[in-house]
């Protein structure tokens, strides 16, 4: 268990960066989830930080201790990847023991520690097996079991949940997070599913194009994003973005005009959460184009003043059908502006 | 292949017959399958045969000419058994007939062929594994005598050949090919398109100047000699299927391995190595085999009788007594044969494994 920091990190590939300015700061015993698109550089940090790969610049601490030079197997890191990587020439025993053969445990010891962490990941009833022999989820639990033997420093998982069913999923994540609350291990999670990261972490760092876009937790991430890429890579269904242009008085988004309770000046992207819109009277004139029942709320699509919109709503029938005519509505202050030049949120706000 | 596009051909809507349709497919599957043995037994007669009538002569022909009696006799025996045994196998499913079938084929065959040629059998032809002055014998004591070595002198030198080689190989061709795998280093596809140039290259080009080698570094007419040069010879071919065995191991294991605490070479002792192994099997049983055939370079790098390998003893019997005994020089070649028909009916399985460039073969 260790505090973890990371201060301005940077890799380079063949001279191009894949990772840089890479600042964070980790609590000892936090999980955070590292989210992004694939190459965003959220892998290579992973690998940085368990010392497969040297940064090219920017340190790497362990409870204030510059851990840059220290090799990968002096570190104490325990890592999940998303194959699992168990070692087929092993049984699954031999699998879990396999960390701590290198760690000067006695025989006995080792087999005690190894059966102790695999009766916490449920596997303890597989002992004798090889890999081959088991199932997706059994091997990912096999692999979290080897990752912790050795009592980690740091747990990192490499998108661990990804080659899983959907229920599987649903219930490794309620575990992996019961897992790391009792034996309290720092822990990083890098994943593209803002689900797995939303849900199994207590703070989410947005990486995009090698750069930390935002950090924080889900909460601040969905409702006050910092930059165009997080509002709309946070949320399902994604948030309505609308292109629009600053003018005397407000911005104009397709036909619409909108007061602003600052001024601001260029092009600009207006977001609404679908949720954030609302059929009601006194709005703007829509007309329902899609229904797609999805369970407790609908999500429907409309042409609307301002472009076209998905917005939901609760319960489970659908209460407009195609070609309706509806009039929609949403609060100024829920609607977001970003500046289309620089992608960064703007202070100014819908009014009312 | 051809039962699914026969399926798909014949439209199977409402009314279709499945049981006339079933026994369609049925009966393609058997003559498809029939026809590929047959026509595998056609093509596989002149190699067997050649290698039969070998066996044939060792164990029935005496000094003098070869008859050829004994050969078409028993191939007048084996070739309806192998018939029937194809037609039963192709018939019927059921393992329990097939054995049974088997087993009485196999016992009518050797009733059979102790009545026929029982008489001419005799181990004779192979004394040359407890005597060694063979030749002498045959030729008349006019020649030189003690100028054969004993068969086992050969044997264990051909043995210590092939099995050096194969350690050589597989210690340089693994660390070398995971090195070629795993690491970038400047040169490294030259280095690679250099391999497949070298193997490309006729080595039989080099023999003077490898003849000259060793003759100055003092390594001529020794086994270690001949090792070296095989070995570097060999290396580039070997170096090549390995690199595609260690290409089908994943990083992610590797790196696993490291963040467990494993250094670099334990890593590669514990968890890689293992599995390649089937790559290591084929790779040891093809260089033990190709050392254990060799012939032109023992034959110019080896010259006095006690460094003689099996290739040299056998051409020299040859070389000797062709013409006089036939059975002698058949049993020295199925002595010789022996070894590396053992290696390849246990190992085939590996073998078909290897790998030229990461494309299984």
């Amino acid at each position: 268990m260790a505090r973890i920091e990371l201060r301005n990190l940077r890799k380079d590939w063949a001279g191009a960066a894949a990772v840089s300015q890479i600042d964070l700061a980790i609590d000892d015993g936090a999980f955070i989830a590292v989210l992004g698109p694939s190459g965003c550089g959220k892998s290579t940090t992973l690998l940085m930080l368990a010392g497969i790969y040297n940064p090219s610049s920017g340190d790497i601490t362990f409870d204030g201790a510059r851990v840059n030079d220290v090799e990968a197997r002096d570190r104490n890191v325990g890592i999940v990847f998303q194959s699992y990587a168990l070692y087929p020439n092993m049984t699954v025993l031999q699998n879990v023991m396999f960390p701590l053969r290198f760690k000067k445990v006695v025989a006995g010891e080792a087999e005690r520690r190894a059966r102790e962490i695999s009766a916490l990941v449920r596997i303890d009833s597989l002992l004798e097996r090889r890999p081959s022999q088991l199932s997706g989820g059994q091997q990912q639990r096999v692999a979290l079991a080897r990752a912790l033997v050795k009592r980690p420093h740091l747990l990192l998982l490499d998108e661990p949940l990804s080659n899983l069913d959907a229920s599987l999923r649903l219930s490794m994540r309620t575990e992996i997070r019961r897992i790391q609350r009792e034996l309290g291990v720092t822990t990083i999670l890098v994943t593209h599913d803002q689900i797995e990261a939303t849900t199994m972490a207590d703070r989410i760092v947005v990486m995009n194009a090698g750069r930390v876009e935002q950090e924080g937790t889900a909460k601040d991430l969905y409702e006050e994003p910092r930059t165009l890429f997080v509002a709309s890579f946070i949320g399902s269904p994604p948030i309505n973005l609308f292109d629009g242009r600053a003018q005397e008085g407000g911005i104009k988004v397709h036909d619409a005009l909108l007061a602003l309770t600052a001024p601001v000046t260029g092009d600009v992207v207006l977001g609404l959460r679908p949720e954030g819109v609302r059929v009601e009277s006194g709005g703007r004139p829509a007309r329902v184009v899609a229904v797609e029942p999805m369970g407790r709320e609908v999500l429907y699509s409309a042409e609307f003043a301002l472009g076209n919109v998905r917005f939901l709503e609760p319960g489970a029938d659908a209460r407009h059908r195609e070609g309706d005519n509806v009039t929609l509505g949403f609060r100024g202050g829920e609607a977001l502006l970003f500046s289309r030049e620089t992608g960064l949120r703007v202070a100014a706000r819908v009014a009312a | 292949m051809a039962n699914e596009i026969a399926a798909a051909a014949v439209p199977a809507g409402a009314g279709a017959d499945w049981a006339s349709l079933a026994r369609g497919a049925r009966r393609k599957r058997v003559a498809g399958q029939s026809g590929l043995l047959a026509f595998l037994l056609i093509v596989s007669v002149p190699i067997v045969l050649p290698f039969f009538w070998m066996v044939v002569i060792s164990f029935t022909a005496r000094s003098g000419g070869v008859s050829t009696d004994v050969l078409w006799t028993s191939c007048a025996v084996i070739a309806p058994a192998v018939l029937i045994y194809v037609v039963v196998h192709s018939l019927s499913p059921s393992p329990r007939l097939r054995l049974v079938v088997g087993v009485a084929l196999l016992a009518t065959v050797a009733a059979l062929l102790a009545a026929l040629v029982g008489k001419q059998f005799h181990f004779g032809n192979y004394r040359f594994l407890w005597d060694a002055n063979i030749v002498e014998e045959i030729r008349s004591k006019a020649t030189a005598g003690g100028q054969f070595p004993s068969v086992w002198r050969a044997f264990f030198n051909s043995l210590a050949l092939a099995l050096t080689q194969t350690i050589i190989i597989l210690a340089v061709a693994s660390l070398a090919s995971y090195y070629i795998s795993r690491f970038a280093f400047r040169g490294r596809e030259a280095f690679l398109q250099g391999l497949l140039v070298l193997h490309a290259f006729p080595a039989m080009t080099l023999i003077i100047p490898i003849f000259l080698i060793l003759f100055w570094s003092g390594l001529l007419d020794t086994l270690a000699g001949v090792i070296l040069v095989l070995a570097t010879i060999e290396l580039p071919f070997y170096v090549f299927v390995m690199k595609g065995f260690f290409d089908g191991v994943p990083w992610d294991i590797e790196m696993s391995a490291m963040t467990d605490g494993a250094s670099r070479r334990q890593a590669f002792l514990l968890i890689v190595l293992p599995q390649v192994r089937v790559g290591l099997i084929a790779i040891a049983v093809f260089a033990f085999i190709r050392a254990w055939e060799e012939y032109i370079f023992v034959r110019t790098l080896l010259i006095e009788n006690k460094n003689w390998v099996m290739s040299l003893y056998l051409f020299w019997v040859s070389d000797d007594i062709m013409g006089v005994d036939y059975g002698i020089v058949a049993a020295v070649s199925v002595f010789y044969v022996l070894p590396s028909l053992l290696l390849y009916v246990f190992c085939q399985k590996y073998l078909t494994q290897m790998t030229i460039g990461g494309i299984r073969g």
